[in-house]
């Protein structure tokens, strides 16, 4: 049994290392006395199919934690492995490649290219390495999405639930090791940002994809299975299965 | 609401910085060609009065009417006795004998000092004794001519030749060539020479034989004694003189036919240079309407925000066009600093191709900075009035939302206002190239400026067709390519005004090829048709020019055994029903021999001295027919009445009049010819026909011969120098067009910088990104191209069917040079998306996506 185990491992390595892993992170913006430390040693790891999410008030430095982790921003001290690659070792090309293909990203806003159809939006990571789409793939995943009667639109002509759920299918259309998430119903009203946060949850099911998710909403924090708390650029808490109460109480707790 | 405005413009520099660079550019321009000619007037006219300072009157052979500028005398020569009886007037102090004509020297290498196609003439004169009355002034170690074979020489020729005194030197008057030696070099007031023109003063012996003729002298400057004025020393003079045709005037007032002479050969010079320097500005006027609709977009949040606070629509207006005050000033001062820069600049640069300007500073004068100032802030507030009045629809209400960018205007009123103004611009142009105004160059410049505006009014429509066309290859299996042609399609306006910027400056390029085709299509036509000569030797000169071949080489060339039939052309202005016109004059013994003219009554080959033939075109426009009378008004010896003996068809080779060598001896000032046909006899060989004629024409070192094909190749290369040199003064409307697409981009760069974020956030490479910028530059460049081809084709075929009756008589398009100019505007294009690209490239991702 475990001679199987470990023959499993060495055939896909891989699957023994976690999605992604920050160790003693630090990140300082500026410069003497305007330094800002927006992380300030952080250490922590996301396991494969699992869907994180990280909650802190303003300025707890999560949305740096989300950009040092998904390869937008260099950490100033400290590694960010993503699977067996260890981001600080990459240059720029190399770097882009990465976010190409191996990362998935869901914004707030600004997620989709005006001028390109909800089609060509979705299949952008893949035409921008020169791929093409598997017809399988992108029917299942518009369809789990429920957009695939929309994918001749352009963005101006779908919804703003409709948007962000684009954004995720074109996020997941390269199989990316991680799919990274900042406040992506914070634009939505509360019927479209469950909708968003179900089809999230259905691809974390359906296909253990790996998920890390920054919110302020409880209730969205509540789809996940583990939240992580920052504050001052650390992580000060976790809880795991969480529910809206639980998140609301520890959201107080840190509060006092 | 200045200090707004102000702020306005300090808070965006960035995206202001290149429209100024393009107001400044033109302006630029403006000013150094104002300076320029200023300092080359002021400093003639100070030339001209230390010249005369010490000629108090001259006494000259009247005009019939006054030929306008010129450098060689149009005045009938005066009886050298006259000297004497001037001399006897009382108050006069000195008088000295005027006498000029063609002296061209031939410098050491063994070439011809002076070109004579559009160069500096060349100029011989007599050496006068009188210091005070002589302009040239002799340098150090060299003496006046005392012996026939002496000369002095202008400091210009003796440079640019490399003669020095002792030299024994060829020179080339109406007589056959002869050697003289140099006895003294000198410079024409402070200048080397006036203008680059070439000197040489020989004794006044020398000079009546070789320049003018015996007994005649030109004119006679008097010098009057002290404390005698100089209208009493006129007015004696003029009483003692009772030779009819002879005039008496003071120095003062030739002094001011020199410098009006100086005035208009330079008013040409500025009229060409302003008007490019207007096309120049009016292309920057494009850009800066593009500029300030897409800021004005940028900013409807920040302007809704001032409506919002209480500031009316008319505060914003004021506001925004405050901003284009502002840049119009700071900008065109700088374009008036740098022209002061070109100008010196250019002032070097004359002198170093041999057009010396005597040494003073640059002249500023106020109205230069006036109109510099006015013009550079004119275009810059008349080009943001549009945008302006758009900021001011912004609702207060839009500072809570997002807006839309560019509300462009109503379709039907696009449509109905660009085709409106298109007529009115095709109209006015019509007028001016087919119909005889007065001021036909400003009906056809005005004309065109509309037809432009109009055009780019209709831009957009044809912007999105076109543009989805020139994309699809470019968009094939390539994602920049995609995303640049939807970006080029996404604001059809802003696309087509970007491109309509490119459209104006390369429209004069592919109308101006259009016509240069043409010219030699038919040059090539005439010569074909009308040319039996098997030679053609050529002084590069024009009829009545100042230069050409003394008559001598012609008639060496008729002796010459290898030849049957030979004439020399030479001409000179008249003033025919009213208006001043070329004259040609050739032997009509051989015409027949030597040109197919199509003749359709009477006989060429028989016209007499009291003969004139006329083409067809001059027989219809003044009802002429055989034997009819024609006035001519020559500048010299007045009014004198030929009677038609011959209608031709060919006037492209032998213009509206020919006259016989025989009357235009007795007529016109200069007897030179500036071309000689030959045809070689039955029997000879061309290569012994043309080894004969070099044989002759080597002492003329002036001399080009040319065959048929030669001749062809030769008029067709001046005809390319002209268009090199519209291609010179263009660059400048081009730089400003490439600089306004650059500008165009980067503004889009700017304002996409989320989307573009958003690209290099989901995998888009540095490079990728890169090629995206520069194919939407590409896109619109080839747009500004394509609309080109059409409307420099089409104004190019106007401007020839407008030429017709100058001569040119073939269209011709050049198909290949109008895709050249079109693949070398694309890739100027790619070139101008250059800089945004890579600064799109640079981008920061993070700064890009997070929200502002």
């Amino acid at each position: 049994m475990i001679s199987a185990r470990h023959q499993l491992a060495l055939e896909r390595p891989g699957l023994a290392a976690p999605a992604a892993r920050i160790v003693a992170g630090v990140k300082v913006y500026g410069k003497n006395e305007t330094a800002v430390r927006a992380l300030d040693g952080v250490t922590a790891e996301f396991a494969r199919g699992e869907f994180a999410a990280i909650m802190g008030p303003s300025g707890s430095g999560k949305s740096t934690l989300l950009h040092c982790l998904a390869g937008l921003d260099r950490l100033t001290e400290g590694r960010v492995i993503l699977g067996e690659t260890d981001l600080g070792t990459l240059g720029d090309k190399a770097m882009t490649e990465l976010r190409r293909d191996r990362i998935g990203f869901v914004f707030q806003a600004f997620n989709l290219v005006p001028t390109l159809s909800a089609r060509e939006n979705i299949v952008l990571p893949l035409t921008l390495a020169g791929r093409r789409a598997e017809r399988d793939w992108l029917e299942e995943l518009t369809s789990s999405l429920g957009i695939a009667d929309r994918l001749a639109h352009r963005p101006a002509e779908l919804s703003g639930g409709q948007q962000q759920r684009v954004a995720t299918a074109r996020a997941l259309v390269t199989r990316p090791d991680l799919l990274f998430a900042d406040e992506p119903t914070g634009n939505l009203d509360s019927h479209a940002a469950r909708e968003l946060l179900r089809r999230i949850r259905g691809a974390v099911d359906d296909y253990g994809q790996s998920v890390v998710m920054v919110t302020h909403d409880a209730h969205a924090a509540s789809f996940s299975d583990r939240v992580l708390f920052l504050a001052d650029g650390r992580v000060v808490r976790e809880l795991v299965r969480p529910t809206t109460d639980s998140v609301l109480d520890a959201i107080r707790a840190l509060e006092t | 609401m200045w200090r707004i405005s102000w702020k306005g413009v300090v808070g965006h520099k960035v995206r202001y910085g290149l429209t100024a660079l393009a107001v400044l550019l033109g302006v630029s321009f403006m000013s150094a060609t104002l300076v320029l000619t200023d300092t080359i007037s002021r400093s003639f006219d100070g030339l001209y009065s230390s010249i005369y300072q010490s000629t108090d009157a001259i006494v000259r052979g009247a005009q019939a009417y006054d030929p306008g500028a010129s450098f060689t005398s149009q005045r009938e020569p005066i009886d050298a006795s006259l000297v004497r009886t001037v001399k006897a007037v009382p108050g006069v102090d000195a008088v000295a004998a005027g006498i000029e004509g063609y002296a061209q020297l031939v410098g050491s290498d063994g070439k011809a000092i002076g070109t004579a196609t559009n160069g500096p003439p060349t100029l011989g004169e007599a050496w006068i004794d009188v210091r005070a009355l002589n302009p040239l002034e002799l340098l150090p170690g060299g003496r006046a001519p005392s012996a026939s074979d002496e000369i002095v020489v202008d400091k210009h020729s003796a440079d640019v030749g490399h003669l020095h005194v002792g030299d024994r030197v060829l020179v080339l008057t109406k007589l056959a060539p002869a050697r003289f030696t140099i006895t003294g070099i000198a410079t024409w007031g402070s200048a080397d020479s006036p203008l680059g023109a070439s000197i040489t003063a020989f004794t006044p012996a020398t000079a009546a034989r070789v320049l003018g003729q015996p007994g005649k002298v030109d004119q006679i400057d008097v010098q009057a004694t002290p404390g005698v004025g100089r209208s009493t020393l006129v007015q004696r003079v003029q009483a003692a003189i009772h030779t009819p045709g002879v005039e008496v005037v003071s120095g003062q007032a030739v002094t001011r036919e020199g410098q009006d002479a100086v005035h208009q050969a330079l008013g040409f010079f500025n009229t060409v240079l302003i008007v490019f320097a207007l096309i120049a500005l009016f292309v920057g006027s494009f850009l800066i309407f593009n500029t300030f609709t897409i800021v004005v977009a940028q900013r409807m949040r920040e302007l809704a925000l001032l409506r919002a606070v209480g500031a009316s629509r008319a505060q914003v207006t004021a506001s925004v066009l405050g901003e284009a005050c502002v840049i119009g000033i700071v900008a065109s001062a700088g374009g008036l600093v740098v022209g002061l820069g070109l100008a010196g600049a250019l002032k070097a640069l004359l002198a170093a191709l041999g057009i010396a300007i005597p040494a003073t500073g640059l002249v500023l004068a106020a109205r230069t900075v006036v109109v510099c100032l006015a013009l550079g802030t004119g275009v810059t507030v008349l080009s943001a009035l549009l945008p302006a009045r758009r900021a001011a629809r912004v609702a207060p209400v839009a500072v809570l939302q997002e807006v839309g960018i560019d509300a462009a205007p109503h379709l039907a009123a696009r449509v109905l206002g660009g085709s409106g103004t298109s007529a009115i611009g095709a109209a006015v142009l019509g007028t001016g190239l087919f119909a005889s105004v007065p001021a036909r160059v400003a009906f056809v410049g005005g004309g065109a400026a509309v037809l432009f505006v109009g055009l780019a009014l209709l831009g957009p429509l044809v912007a999105r067709p076109a543009s989805a066309a020139i994309g699809a290859p470019l968009a094939w299996r390539s994602v920049p390519g995609t995303l640049a042609r939807h970006n080029a399609l996404r604001n059809p306006a802003r696309t087509s005004a970007t491109a309509s910027a490119l459209m104006v400056g390369v429209a004069v390029v592919a109308l101006m090829n259009v016509v240069a085709a043409s010219t030699k299509a038919s040059i090539n036509d005439v010569v074909n048709r009308a040319m039996r000569a098997d030679y053609v030797v050529s002084s590069g000169g024009v009829a009545g020019g100042s230069s050409g071949f003394s008559p001598d080489l012609a008639r060496s060339l008729a002796r010459l055994p290898q030849v049957s039939a030979v004439t020399g052309v030479s001409g000179g202005m008249a003033r025919l029903y009213g208006s001043p016109t070329t004259i040609l004059a050739a032997d009509p013994r051989h015409v027949d021999d030597l040109f197919d003219v199509g003749v359709t009554a009477g006989n060429l080959g028989r016209m007499t001295a009291q003969g004139i033939a006329v083409s067809t075109q001059a027989a219809a426009d003044h009802h002429l027919r055989l034997d009819s009378a024609v006035r001519v008004t020559f500048p010299t010896t007045g009014v004198r009445v030929f009677h038609v003996e011959a209608i031709y068809s060919a006037r492209q080779m032998a213009g509206d009049y020919v006259l016989t060598v025989a009357a235009a001896r007795q007529n016109f000032p200069l007897n030179l010819d500036f071309q000689i046909y030959v045809k070689v006899a039955p029997g000879v060989t061309t290569a012994a026909g043309r080894s004969a004629v070099e044989g002759v024409i080597a002492h003329y070192p002036n001399a080009t011969l040319m065959d048929q094909a030669q001749f062809k190749a030769n008029q067709s290369a001046q005809v390319d120098q002209m268009l090199n040199l519209v291609y010179g003064l263009l660059a400048l409307a081009l730089l400003i067009a490439l600089i306004g697409i650059a500008n165009t981009l980067a503004l889009s760069v700017y304002e996409r910088t989320h989307e573009l974020g958003l690209l290099r956030a989901v995998g888009m490479t540095r490079r990728q990104l890169g090629a995206t910028v520069r194919a939407e530059s590409l896109v619109i460049s080839l747009l500004g191209a394509l609309e080109v081809l059409v409307v420099g084709t089409v104004l190019g075929w106007a401007m020839v069917a407008a030429l017709r009756s100058s001569g040119i008589t073939s269209l011709s398009i050049p198909f290949t040079r109008l895709v050249a100019v079109a693949v070398l505007a694309g890739i100027a294009g790619v070139a101008a998306g250059a800089a945004p690209g890579r600064r799109a490239a640079r981008l920061d991702v993070l700064r890009a996506i997070s929200t502002e």
